[in-house]
């Protein structure tokens, strides 16, 4: 058994996949309907075959509701790690995106927090090496 | 289950695409060898729904006004919308939203038969797919009627059953692109 798949609840898959592959960088990997339904998938460019993010529209009251509670503490719906922060950082705000937390040193990371206009705040995460 | 297995779809027909716009429309025309009565009882009641639609409805669809479930049947993750019957003539005319598109059906006598068409707007980068599902369901719909029953083929199941080929075969007709699916094996899971 093994994680190759976490889902974020968006509230619109096309402006979804803008953000998440021209802002982010990540790469479309999987994009098939059945019916009303739409599975939307990105990954790491760095990682084809990695783990994939799904991006999952909205469209029941549990999941807007779940998904607006946690904005509002907050929370990030979804988090990613990166060896180079200051650059990611760097990087993702001159294509457009707001930080809400630039990089800031944490217990064990140095994290950020950005609006990825879907109703997600989505934490950056570089863990922190320590010599002995 | 000798017929099912033996089933394997004609080439991609009868289909056309309605442009309006952004808003894209599949309309599939089939031609049954059965009265409109029994064509009206195969689209609306769940029973007969579950031997050949692409979803499961947990009530009637005869009635306007009707609430139901529809679920998605082999869905990567359980998907249920809500639906409302907005016209019901039987046994003319149906019309009902799948989550947020719209089905109409109209059923024609015709020598005997029905010709049965349907309206169903699907994003135009997906309704080469849509295209390709409901062919094989009208298949199964047929046999369904001419009481051999060879089951529902749908979701992941359709695969084996030449829905890529029709997949790519109307989406030659409707002069859009392929989607990548179903990925190639190449690259990787």
């Amino acid at each position: 058994m093994k994680i190759k798949l976490t889902s974020v609840y968006v509230d619109d898959q096309d402006k979804a996949l803008r953000f998440y592959t021209e802002v982010l960088g990540f790469a479309k990997k999987a994009d098939f309907s059945q019916g009303p339904f739409r599975w939307l998938t990105v990954a790491s460019p760095e990682e084809p075959s990695g783990t994939e993010l799904q991006l999952a529209l909205n469209n029941n009251p549990a999941a807007k509701a779940y998904q607006q509670a946690i904005f509002q503490q907050s929370q990030p719906a979804g988090m990613f790690y990166t060896d180079d922060l200051k650059g990611d950082y760097e990087r993702i705000k001159a294509r457009g995106a707001v930080f809400t937390m630039p990089p800031t040193d944490v217990t064990g990371s140095s994290i950020a927090m950005l609006n990825d206009t879907c109703g997600n705040l989505i934490q950056l995460t570089q863990l922190a090496r320590y010599s002995r | 289950m000798t017929d099912r297995a033996q089933y394997a779809p004609g080439p991609a027909s009868a289909a056309q695409v309605r442009k309006d716009g952004e808003k894209w429309t599949l309309i599939l025309v089939r031609e049954l060898h059965h009265p409109p009565e029994r064509v009206w009882q195969a689209l609306t009641d769940p029973t007969h729904l579950r031997e050949w639609a692409p979803f499961e409805a947990d009530g009637n669809l005869g009635t306007v006004g009707r609430a139901a479930k529809l679920t998605t049947v082999g869905a990567p993750t359980p998907q249920v919308s809500e639906t409302t019957v907005t016209r019901a003539e039987a046994p003319k005319l149906l019309e009902y939203n799948w989550g947020a598109q719209d089905i109409r059906w109209q059923l024609e006598a015709f020598g005997g038969g029905t010709r049965l068409t349907l309206w169903h707007n699907i994003d135009r980068r997906f309704i080469s797919m849509g295209a390709a599902g409901w062919h094989i369901c009208f298949d199964v719909l047929d046999h369904l009627l001419s009481g051999t029953p060879i089951g529902r083929i749908v979701g992941r199941e359709a695969m084996k059953f030449g829905w890529p080929r029709l997949h790519s075969e109307y989406a030659r007709q409707f002069a859009v692109e392929t989607p990548n699916w179903p990925p190639k094996a190449a690259e990787g899971a």
